[in-house]
């Protein structure tokens, strides 16, 4: 059922981590294994969770509801459900669930002999979020300092925390984080697009073909970084937005506290501009 | 067993220069390109050979005008001292002219240089988007390259020309310099109320995040299959090898859907220029439709409500104070 | 090879982060000020913490003076302010003064020195330069013309800024704190060399601003806002356009001010603002408020108080334009939410509580020496 044309060969037993044959099946397009039953075990009751908890809250708008950590009295202690507890519950879902997505996503390239690109890739992200709801809190002593679970509220934390350091844009690997994901979105523009073009090509054209694809680059920018290139390129410019992101977070509180702006005086006072 | 991941490439093949396809003006491509070593580990070895035509030219030199414009003004702005400028460089800029002249034309100094390198740097701009619309041409390739920039220039153009034209005045741009931007930035979103609370910014941004989401799923995934030519995604478009099979099944199985090889690029093109174009439409909405965004979303019901642990002190510029908590007239 | 180096890399960079961890672990403590989750927090280094407390200690008050006594605007000369003290209250807000302002240079530093014969000034036998116990009354050095107007201004903030200042007040020692010119003041900054020039202007930003928190934001907030009122508010009070003309640019003046208003009280703008919005009063937590009293109080300490001394203050004391140096936030908080932590100078200092009218002329016919019989009833 629902399989692809071509689906039935690959459909193989093997490439488990855990669990052995137990859980090497698919429901429908979704292979299951180990960590399928993990993550729909934390996703389901993280889930749970969050409704229960925004149940107990004052509305059921979905752009107004709004679990928040504890209070920083409570330092890294458990606090009481509804006075944050319920958002510690759901952050160690959440880790569960996106640490066996990971996982499962592992299983999955083993079975297709895939490289573990992608889960790998995905850690880094689940690294971000990790550090802004454990590592930092943890350093400041407080989970407390986790942000908050609704839409617009995380934005009101985001502002908030930002003003923190008076002029948040002027955190060096904020910039350095910023400028990785502008540039990801540009390469992204320039490849989907660079693809589209050959395969989209002008009426009365044949498809083009990677001698294309190079002159097009080398025509207008002196420069292509090839067809394995730009997918090195993305990925590593992703990844970077990621990680740089969640340098300019931690480093905000454990290791500096005054304004963002304040910090650029060690340029400003370097011994050779005298 | 420790497998190789493919993030360098191990062996460097040495070929010929590929000179690419012919195109009607050959003549203007550089006679032939270099290989780089130490580029060839990451991608394509070879530099060059560019093409640089009329258009080209042209682009490059206004171009050349604004980056100069901009460099000499700051330059100036620390009395042509060069030690200065290097130390001071990141917090120098040209400054748009100052709000009180509205969209007529100030004194060079006051701003009439910043609309010069404003003026120089589009035309740059636009003469560089023709350049990639006929370098596809010429080849025979769609356009979708060039439509994909237009969207930048669009936000672009918002941001520095549209927008200020929409609020009579020129002062509302963008200064040329590296911290003064992100002063602007700044102010723009506290001057209007909050921009967290501007629904194209919030859609802005998705977008940004899902399009490096996006890039690193599929850098990952042909990655993942490059042992297999994933990386050839042309040939696989049209002639679907094990490649693609496992990349899409990889994503059927993860996430219960997938897309093709070509399809991926159009959830690629589609995210990428929907970032800029919902993000120029955030910018014209500003401060024309709507001027505080934080109230515009208390209006349409869409702000968390808390309850603070203090209250909040009456507004002192009504005549309230500790003495006089309701600010009655005495 | 190139993997045993990578290898030994990484346990290199792993156990540096390790330490860095290790050592930034509860390195910081914290106050928080809104709702939970909503991110008003006050974070600082515990050395930082440490060290705040150590600059702001407050000196030991003078043991008070003995009740009765003549009042000061009879036992001494050319008394125009204080008159109304007794005269032992008198010289004990004089020696608090000399510790508060010039402990290292004594009475002299207002009063006039004494001179020998020839009109040089001289020194006792330590060496050191003595007031003339003869001509205390005397005002031929600016200082003592500049302290008096620094009296009449104390007394004026602690009987009329209540707004601001509330019980705590202010003395002397907030601002000055044991210095004869405050560290924390400012100048007008030198015009803009390159202004009326082809190229090159900076329309008053654009440079590494330490005003400003060192960012590019507006070089002077101070005289706009602090001097002069502008208006600091840019912020519409409705969602839709047509009731605020403010542009992005003022926007940035605003912030530059309020950029020195964080560093200087040594908070950050969560103290006063919930970020999601910053104009809305119905946002802001209670310091908001204070801080607009406190904007207000500076510009009167700055019209009526400071500028009218330009043409008493020395060169050596003006600015680079030649103007006369002035108070801002940093003046009395120097990076301390509230001056001197809070802690209050004044009730041990009532007498510089609020200004009191002084008392009448003593009638000639009595002379010199005072009589109890004709002590007007003292002020208090």
């Amino acid at each position: 059922m629902a399989l692809l044309s071509f689906e039935r060969r690959y459909r193989v037993r093997g490439g488990t981590l855990v669990g052995g044959d137990l859980f090497d099946f698919w429901i429908g397009p979704f292979y299951v294994g180990f960590f399928g039953v993990t993550t729909a075990f934390f996703t389901i009751l993280g889930t749970a969770l969050i409704l229960w908890a925004a149940a107990l809250g004052p509305t059921w708008n979905p752009w107004m509801i709004n679990i928040a950590p504890p209070p920083i009295t409570y330092g890294l202690a458990f606090a009481p459900l509804q006075e944050g507890g319920f958002w510690q519950l759901i952050t160690i879902c959440a880790l569960g669930a996106f640490v066996s997505w990971a996982l499962r996503q592992a299983e999955i390239s083993r079975k297709l002999g895939m490289g573990y690109h992608v889960p790998i890739a995905y850690g880094v992200a689940i690294f971000a979020y990790f550090t802004l709801v454990v590592i930092r809190p943890v350093l400041m002593g407080a989970w407390g300092f986790g942000f908050p679970y609704g839409i617009f509220s995380h934005l009101d934390w985001v502002s908030n925390v930002g003003y923190q350091y008076l002029h948040f844009h002027y955190n060096p690997a904020h910039m350095i984080a910023v400028s990785f994901f502008f540039t990801t979105c540009l390469a992204l523009a320039l490849h989907g697009g660079l693809i589209l073009s050959a395969v989209n090509p002008q009426k009365g054209e044949a498809t083009k073909t990677a001698e294309y694809e190079d002159a097009f680059f080398r025509d207008t920018l002196g420069y292509s970084i090839g067809a394995l290139g730009i997918h090195r390129l993305g990925l590593l410019l992703a990844l970077n937005a990621g990680f740089w992101s969640a340098v300019c977070i931690v480093i905000s509180g454990p290791f500096w506290s005054r304004g963002w702006p304040e910090w650029w005086s060690w340029w400003l006072n370097l011994p050779i501009w005298n | 067993m420790a497998q190789y991941q493919n993030i360098f490439t191990q062996l460097q093949v040495r070929g010929p220069i590929d000179l690419g396809p012919p195109i009607p003006d050959q003549a203007f491509r550089s006679r032939s390109g270099r290989l780089s070593r130490l580029i060839g580990w990451f991608g394509s070895a070879q530099f060059g050979p560019i093409y640089l035509g009329r258009l080209g030219v042209a682009s490059l030199i206004f171009g050349f005008l604004s980056f100069e414009i901009i460099g000499l003004n700051m330059f100036a702005s620390v009395g042509w001292n060069p030690i200065q400028f290097v130390r001071q460089l990141p917090w120098l800029a040209l400054e748009p002219p100052p709000p009180s002249y509205g969209l007529h034309l100030p004194p060079l100094n006051q701003g009439g240089w910043w609309l010069l390198a404003g003026f120089t740097l589009t035309v740059a701009i636009l003469l560089w988007w023709l350049r990639t619309y006929r370098r596809a041409k010429a080849l025979g390739m769609g356009t979708h390259v060039s439509w994909a920039f237009a969207s930048a220039i669009l936000l672009y153009l918002s941001l520095g020309f549209i927008r200020p034209l929409l609020m009579g005045s020129w002062g509302e741009a963008v200064p040329f310099g590296i911290f003064p931007h992100l002063d602007w930035t700044a102010a723009f979103s506290i001057r209007y109320g909050n921009l967290f609370y501007n629904p194209f910014h919030a859609l802005s941004i998705a977008f940004l995040y899902g399009s490096t989401l996006l890039f690193a799923m599929h850098g990952a995934t042909v990655l993942a299959v490059s042992h297999l030519g994933g990386e050839r995604e042309v040939s696989q478009i049209v002639d679907r090898g094990t490649a693609e099979e496992r990349a899409s099944l990889f994503w059927r199985w993860t996430m219960g859907f997938n897309a093709t090889f070509e399809s991926i690029h159009r959830w690629a093109w589609w995210f990428a220029v929907l970032t800029t174009l919902t993000g120029a439409i955030g910018i014209l909405l500003t401060g024309t439709a709507v001027d505080n965004w934080y109230l515009w979303a208390v209006k349409h019901r869409f702000a968390p409500e808390y309850t603070m642990p203090y209250v909040s002190p009456p507004d002192p510029a009504t005549g309230a104070s500790a003495a006089n908590p309701l600010g009655i007239k005495q | 090879m190139r993997g045993r180096i990578l290898a030994v890399l990484g346990v290199v960079v792993g156990v540096l982060l390790m330490l860095a961890l290790v050592n930034a672990f509860r390195a910081t403590s914290a106050v928080q000020t809104g709702f939970r989750g909503v991110g008003m927090e006050q974070v600082d280094f515990n050395t930082r913490l440490e060290a705040k407390l150590a600059a702001n200690t407050v000196p030991d008050p003078i043991p008070a003076a003995g009740e009765g006594g003549e009042l000061a605007a009879y036992a001494y000369q050319n008394v125009q302010v204080l008159g109304h003290l007794s005269s032992g209250e008198f010289t004990r807000l004089m020696a608090a003064i000399t510790t508060w302002v010039a402990p290292e240079v004594g009475c002299v530093y207002c009063h006039a020195p004494q001179r020998d014969d020839k009109g040089q000034i001289m020194k006792d036998e330590d060496g050191y330069v003595i007031a003339d116990p003869n001509k205390m009354d005397s005002d031929e050095t600016y200082q003592k013309r500049v302290a008096r107007r620094m009296i009449q201004m104390t007394l004026h903030l602690n009987g009329d800024w209540k707004d601001h200042l509330k019980e705590t007040g202010v003395t002397c020692y907030t601002c000055h704190r044991g210095q004869p010119v405050p560290a924390n003041l400012w100048f007008d900054p030198p015009p803009d060399p390159m202004a009326d020039r082809l190229v090159g202007s900076s329309a008053g930003q654009n440079h590494p601003n330490a005003a400003a928190g060192v960012s590019s934001l507006p070089v002077d907030p101070f005289r706009p806002f602090l001097v002069s009122d502008e208006q600091i508010r840019v912020i519409a009070t409705a969602a839709l356009p047509g009731t605020d003309r403010q542009s992005i640019k003022q926007a940035e003046w605003s912030y530059s001010l309020m950029m020195h208003m964080s560093s200087a009280l040594g908070v950050n703008c969560t103290y006063c603002h919930n970020s999601r919005s910053f104009g809305a009063w119905d946002a802001s937590p209670p310091p908001r408020a204070q801080a607009w009293f406190g904007i207000r109080m500076v510009r009167d300490i700055n019209k009526n108080y400071l500028e009218p001394l330009a043409g008493t203050f020395p060169e050596n004391r003006l600015g680079p334009n030649g103007d006369v140096p002035k108070a801002h936030c940093g003046t009395c908080h120097a990076g301390a939410y509230k001056p001197l932590l809070g802690v209050s100078m004044l009730k041990d200092y009532q007498v510089l509580a609020r200004a009191q009218p002084q008392p009448p002329p003593r009638p000639p016919e009595q002379g010199a020496a005072s009589t109890p019989a004709q002590e007007p009833t003292p002020a208090r």
